[in-house]
């Protein structure tokens, strides 16, 4: 076989067998570089906490609240009142800093109240709601966890941990679209994390084969139109 | 068709050499194990403490910090327990217990490093680093460089306000990122894959293989699939004559 056919027939052979996928990655390639990461994450859903001064005085003390059980305390602010988020042996807890008294779990309340003291964006609660499996969305974060959807565009929804009051994760269309398009770059269609599975090792390597046999092609592509081009004239 | 076979040849003259570079680079990616790259094998498990019964008291430890306190934890440090104390000037570490100002100088980031690691290799240097590179990201400066003696070159980079591992580094890792920035073409600080450039070769590549998509249908022949549909057709048509051959 000449070399022109034979650059021709593997390039189209491979490209059968892996053009739909690389239309697959060019698309998702092109979603994940221009919708801008920070969007993504949903940085523009969550007002950014400003530091305010929190008042010592009249604290309960951090050590005192599981005696000989804590592994970690952190003070801070939610609603405006200082709270202790501890780490302790029975698990994770919200205390009120101030009286000593336990926050967790939060009720649907109190996880509304945080959703909405934690949303930047306008509109109110959509729906509220205590999970106790992890959608595939924050898959590997604990349950239960408050889902708290807004009103918003693209479906803005806020997780809040029960145990700690805190917001956990931040989700919305443009994320949920980053994730299913993450999903065929990575060829990874169950856990869509998985990066170095074989499906992903064979079919890259199989591009690197079709997108070199184009290049081949291309040497026999222009010549023989300038030799048309001459013969013409 | 013509047009497309011709936009197809363009497109592939100009910007084919990227989509050769995106499919090596995503092989090679997708060949280094993930879990090397993120160096997450080298940093050890913290073993679960206690923090002690009767820690430094608020109205102690507001002593020591010395401003006003917007935020705090009590927290393991290395053997002991801290308090870190974010304050307007920054973060502050006071001993849990003792009360005294902690430094995360370059001993103690040393001995924070041996403690995180989990290879038994001994350190090779310690430096400061005052201006970021590739290794150090986006993340805040100045920072711990710990390397260690190990054949992956492992690196931790630690927190000088708080003694913290914020990252890990080996040379699995540097490989997987030279990979890296030619994938995302930010071949300065390889960090960011939402700039122009990206997006206007991706948009000129996903019409390369769309248009090579729609190029496969005129490319084929019956031919070609000859050695498949010649047996189908046949069996068919056997199918057919033995039916009229059936019929009363």
């Amino acid at each position: 076989m000449r070399l022109p056919a034979l650059a021709r027939k593997t390039h189209k052979w491979l490209a059968l067998i892996m053009g739909v996928q690389a239309v697959f990655w060019t698309v998702s390639g092109l979603y994940m570089t221009a919708v801008h990461i920070d969007t993504i994450h949903g940085d523009h859903l969550v007002r950014a906490a400003e530091p305010a001064p929190i008042a010592l005085g009249g604290l309960v003390e951090p050590g005192s609240l599981i005696p000989g059980g804590t592994r970690s305390v952190k003070l801070e602010t939610q609603l405006g009142q200082p709270v202790y988020i501890v780490d302790a042996i029975p698990g994770r807890m919200l205390f009120d800093a101030r009286s000593g008294e336990l926050l967790s779990p939060i009720g649907e309340d109190a996880a509304r109240d945080r959703a909405l003291s934690y949303y930047a964006g306008v509109g109110g609660i959509e729906k509220i709601e205590l999970l106790d499996a992890a959608p595939s969305e924050i898959k590997n974060r604990p349950v239960p966890i408050w889902r708290v959807e807004f009103a918003g565009l693209w479906r803005p929804t806020l997780y809040i941990s029960p145990l700690t009051g805190e917001l956990v994760a931040k989700r919305h269309d443009l994320w949920r679209t980053f994730d299913f398009v993450w999903m065929f770059h990575i060829m990874d269609y169950e856990e869509r994390t998985d990066m170095n599975n074989t499906l992903l090792r064979v079919a890259t390597w199989m591009s690197v084969a079709t997108s070199l046999t184009g290049g081949w092609l291309l040497l026999y592509s222009f010549r023989r139109r300038r030799r048309a081009r001459k013969a013409g004239a | 068709m013509f047009l497309i076979r011709t936009l197809h040849k363009w497109f592939g003259l100009i910007l084919g050499l990227q989509f050769v570079l995106w499919s090596i680079s995503g092989a090679m990616m997708a060949l280094l194990d993930h879990h090397k790259v993120s160096g997450e094998p080298s940093v050890r498990e913290p073993a679960a403490a206690i923090a002690p019964a009767e820690p430094l008291t608020l109205a102690r430890l507001s002593q020591a910090v010395g401003a006003p306190i917007q935020g705090l934890k009590l927290r393991p440090l290395g053997d002991g327990y801290v308090y870190e104390a974010m304050t307007p000037a920054g973060v502050k570490l006071v001993d849990a217990t003792s009360g005294q100002t902690i430094a995360v100088d370059e001993a103690k980031a040393a001995a924070l490093a041996i403690a995180a690691f989990s290879g038994s290799e001994k350190v090779a240097s310690v430096r400061k680093v005052e201006t970021g590179d590739v290794e150090t990201r986006s993340l805040p400066l100045p920072l711990w460089r710990v390397e260690f003696a190990d054949k992956e070159q492992t690196t931790l980079l630690l927190s000088t306000t708080t003694g913290e591992v914020l990252e890990r580094r080996n040379n699995t890792w540097r490989l997987w990122d030279i990979f890296w920035m030619i994938h995302i073409m930010d071949y300065t600080k390889r960090e960011s894959f939402n700039h122009p450039l990206i997006i206007t070769v991706a948009s000129g590549v996903a019409w390369l293989a769309l248009s090579g998509v729609i190029l496969l249908f005129r490319s084929f022949r019956r031919q070609d699939f000859a050695y498949v549909l010649d047996p189908i057709e046949r069996l068919q048509d056997e199918r057919k004559t033995r039916k009229v051959a059936n019929q009363p």
